[in-house]
């Protein structure tokens, strides 16, 4: 066998290591139950805003909180230690990297989706001015 | 019925040429095949005459796009979409590419030009290289035609009117004649997204397509190869444009890391993010190529996996378009286009041209020459061929992280063979997953870097080895103690041997071109393609592994949460951030922007300030406030500042009431507002009705309810909200004492509950104020200095394998 076989032979064995590390690292998508069933371990929870809660930002002391609902509809009070996002208000859609807690959901990251001024002209045009 | 104010002729005009492009491209491919079937010379100059005049329809179209934008013509849904009146002309050519179809018409624009040249410099090759070209521009050409045949979707055309475009078939205001000049929202477009008003958008989309663009020429060749059974000349034609991908696809991904850095606010040049990843990865399989290629013209051997990385390249190019334009990232990633209903199309391209490339591998597999002779240990050929290996992985590692949403599309619980229990999200902290991989990927690939020059091909001398090698490693000793001690590598071990061998690399190849090779030209390019790449390695390292996150914050909320990022300063109060006393100056506004101007001072109490940043917020319609950077440059140094926050944000009344809260309560419900109890207690309705018509007139709705306080005291409130025909008014009630204001905003139609609008009376002493966050990266420009280096090693490299191949 030549060198250079032994040496593929050891890539495709270290593609199929990075395949089972990937997998490993990779983080699911939850709702906010299966997080509090493990409190403390990071999820990905998927949700959007509840407009009927408080939301709180309080500046000096850089402390967000806000309450979320997840896809299968439990709400769940979210602490974020980060400035209040651009905007939040009008997002449609929030996913928070975080962890669960006995009081809150712990979010490190928080991505949010919002809708495209496009649609709301849209609509302008279309259905009320008309 | 005739619409008014309308110009149909320019988009007929460019849907002409979609359809001439179209065609031309397919039929050219025919004629080509024709050609080298019946060698009838006919055909060819049929075949050459269609491509000119493909290229010519693609100058066409990106003529006619340019000058619909320019002219404002806003019943086109792409010039409404991606521009306004407003947009100064410089941004023009931003606003061509920022859509879909103005990305594919960039990149059909390249390949017509590459094509073009490779019709008239290829020779031999000619034909069956240009097969490949056209069929690849049929198929993008495609993409823009917008065209239903048979109920299917082809393509999304950039000239379609907007009372055209699927969401708006059908809506009323489409049956309007003269809705040009009727509603508001048509005479001016949605503008172009702020992100994108920036000089590094104007030039790094056009450099980065013709990076992709220029991945085809050798997957071309190799194809060619293969069809024509002519395994071996191939690679010398090829070579210089492995050598122009590599160079020019690296300048447009660094463009992207510099435009990320300046204009964007998640903090440094690269976050791998799905977007940059995919075009990151297929400029790591060209480096690959590009060397294996050399190995072959030097040695005759590693031809089979010469053929495979450059038909790989282009290949994860297509995948690359398909994971960022089909809208499979989707949560992944906060940049991908949006889904424009393409993907199955875009599937079509990605597998048709993966089953012909790799078919034609694995059929003539057997017929590529391999060499008998085994690689000895020391041969420079040997540790080519090993770091190609090594750079194959990191590619393969990278896209198969990247790749998780398809993943899932496939075989998580919604895909099509449900496998997997849960949908995987990709990994929670990205940067640590990939810097896991690729910092030890970058590390070999470095250290062989700075050994290969040393090597020979066939054999190396061991006692010339280690002379040549001697000096290099002995500075780079002292060079890595220097660094290590001045920014504390020492407890790190994984860095501190990547930092060693990054310099190491340096000043191996430094001494390689002017030493060994005396400053001359044939030794350049690949000494200073390597010096940059080091120093690419050198300054990313450097820069991230020790910046310094000066706006810190030591107060933890709790044990696992990272510390706060982010600093609060008042205006005109001096805060520590790092060694410098910050002061908030002042906010002033610049036409749609809030320009934040902050002091650095070196010592609290100085007269004079060391320098001066103004971050902004632009403040968009389309996206809200978005934060635009600021950043102080040093030689050895830069201070990265972006404003997260401000008191110039939140709402208030103008006569000192601010923090907007709003409350939704129904009857006999309570809520609490900034240590108050608020309790409704009941709704009163009062309307006027005309005796005459019998319609409502007037309707008031007065929230009958009560505010407590912590020490138990009670004030009655009645706020109202009025309807007097069609005009709204509230009448408030405001509790000086208490600080507090109420107002009747609305009734929740769903709920049937009040919604109250609460605000408390702001502190009269309290001073605006910013959030902001503040990074030190040190040694930051190695890695700009390093990007410029790598960039013109390349194009020296270009150079010179041109030059040889002519001589």
């Amino acid at each position: 066998m030549k060198r250079t076989h032994i040496a593929i032979i050891v890539f495709i064995a270290l593609a199929i290591g990075a395949i089972m590390v990937t997998i490993n690292d990779a983080s699911t998508y939850v709702g906010f139950n299966r997080a509090s069933e493990n409190p403390g371990t990071k999820y990905t929870v998927i949700g959007y805003l509840d407009k009927d809660a408080p939301m709180d930002y309080d500046a000096r002391a850089n402390r967000f909180n806000f309450t979320a609902i997840d896809k299968e509809g439990n709400k769940q009070k979210v602490f974020y230690n980060q400035p209040k996002p651009q905007d939040f208000e009008r997002s449609e859609e929030i996913t928070m990297k975080g962890f669960a807690t006995d009081s809150a959901f712990v979010a490190s990251e928080i991505l949010m989706k919002c809708p495209s001024k496009y649609n709301e002209q849209n609509e302008m045009a279309g259905y009320d001015t008309y | 019925m005739e619409y008014i104010g309308e110009h149909l002729l320019p988009g007929q005009l460019g849907r002409f040429f979609v359809s001439l492009s179209f065609g031309a491209a397919l039929i050219s491919a025919i004629a080509y095949f024709l050609y080298i079937k019946s060698q009838n010379e006919n055909y060819k100059k049929v075949a050459r005459g269609l491509f000119l005049s493909h290229a010519a329809a693609v100058m066409g179209i990106v003529g006619t796009l340019f000058y619909l934008l320019l002219s404002h013509y806003f019943e086109y849904d792409y010039v409404w979409k991606h521009s306004s009146l407003d947009l100064e002309k410089r941004y023009v050519f931003s606003a061509f590419w920022e859509g879909q179809e103005g990305s594919f018409i960039l990149w059909l624009f390249w390949h017509a030009i590459l094509g073009v040249i490779l019709q008239f410099t290829a020779k031999k090759w000619e034909a069956p290289a240009m097969i490949v070209f056209s069929a690849v521009q049929a198929f993008l050409s495609s993409m823009v035609l917008g065209v239903f045949p048979f109920g299917l979707r082809i393509g999304s055309s950039p000239f379609v009117l907007m009372r055209n475009t699927a969401d708006n078939f059908g809506l009323p205001w489409t049956k309007v004649p003269d809705y040009l000049e009727r509603f508001p929202s048509f005479m001016d477009g949605t503008g172009l997204n702020p992100l994108l008003q920036n000089y590094w958008m104007t030039i790094h989309p056009p450099t980065l397509f013709l990076g992709f663009a220029s991945t085809l020429v050798p997957f071309a060749f190799a194809v060619a190869a293969l069809f024509n059974r002519d395994y071996k000349s191939w690679v010398k034609p090829a070579l210089p444009w492995a050598f122009f991908s590599v160079g020019i696809l690296g300048l447009g991904i660094l463009m992207g890391g510099a435009w990320a850095y300046e204009a964007l606010s998640f903090g440094g040049f690269w976050a791998w993010d799905p977007v940059e990843n995919s075009s990151l990865v297929p400029w790591i399989v060209m480096v690959g190529a590009a060397h294996l290629m050399l190995i072959y013209r030097n040695k005759k051997t590693a031809l089979s996996a010469a053929f495979f990385l450059s038909i790989l390249s282009f290949i994860l190019i297509l995948y690359s378009t398909f994971l960022t334009r089909s809208g499979v990232l989707g949560d992944s990633s906060v940049h991908a286009f949006v889904d424009l209903g393409l993907s199955g199309q875009l599937l079509i391209y990605l597998g048709f041209f993966t089953l012909i490339a790799f078919g034609l591998l694995i059929f003539r597999y057997k017929e590529i020459p391999k060499s008998k002779k085994e690689d000895d240990l020391t041969s420079r050929e040997f540790w080519m061929f090993i770091a190609s290996l090594v750079l194959l992985i990191a590619a393969f590692q990278i896209i198969f992280s990247t790749s998780i949403p398809v993943i899932n599309t496939l075989i998580g619980p919604e895909g099509l063979m449900p496998i997997l229990g849960d949908t995987m999200a990709p990994p929670l902290d990205a940067i640590e997953h990939y810097n896991s991989f690729q910092v030890p990927f970058a590390l070999v690939i470095t250290l062989l870097m700075g050994i290969g020059q040393f090597l020979a091909y066939g054999k190396t001398n061991a006692k010339r080895f280690w002379k040549n090698s001697f000096i290099s490693i002995a500075v780079a000793l002292v060079v890595t103690a220097l660094l290590a001690q001045l920014y504390d590598f020492w407890s790190q071990g994984l860095y501190l041997s990547f930092l060693f061998v990054s310099v190491y690399a340096v000043l191996s190849n430094l001494y390689y071109w002017l030493i060994l090779g005396k400053g001359k030209l044939s030794f350049s390019g690949s000494s200073v393609a390597h010096i940059g790449f080091a120093l690419i390695m050198l300054g990313s390292l450097i820069s991230n592994a020790k910046k310094d996150v000066i706006s810190q914050s030591e107060v933890f909320l709790s044990e696992d949460l990272p510390a706060n990022e982010n600093a609060l300063l008042e205006q005109t109060d001096s805060a520590a951030l790092g060694q410098y006393f910050a002061v908030f100056e002042d906010m002033e506004v610049v036409k749609n922007e809030q320009h934040y101007v902050v002091s650095y001072f070196n010592k609290p109490g100085d007269k004079n300030y060391a320098f001066q940043l103004r971050p902004f917020l632009l403040m968009s319609d389309q996206m809200g406030p978005t934060p635009n950077p600021d950043t102080e440059h040093f030689w050895h140094k830069d201070i990265y500042t972006h404003v997260t926050y401000s008191s110039f944000l939140e709402p208030n009344t103008g006569d000192g009431f601010g923090k907007e809260a709003l409350v939704e309560l129904g009857e006999g419900d309570t809520a609490l507002y900034r240590e108050h109890f608020i309790v409704m207690d009941s709704l009163k309705v009062s309307a006027g009705i005309n005796d005459e018509t019998g319609e409502m007139e007037r309707l008031t709705l007065t929230a009958v309810a009560r505010v407590i306080n912590v020490l138990g005291q009670e004030f009655k409130i009645r706020p109202t909200y009025e309807l007097e025909g069609e005009v709204l008014g509230h009448t408030d009630e405001t509790l000086y004492d208490a600080g507090l204001r109420f107002r009747f905003e609305e009734v929740n139609m769903e709920t049937n509950d009040i919604v109250l609008k609460a605000w408390s009376k702001l502190d009269e002493g309290q001073k605006p104020f910013i959030v902001m966050k503040a990074i030190v990266f040190p040694l930051i420009n190695l890695l700009w200095i390093g990007s410029i280096l790598m960039v013109i090693g390349s194009f020296i490299a270009v150079f010179q394998r041109y030059r040889t191949n002519r001589a």
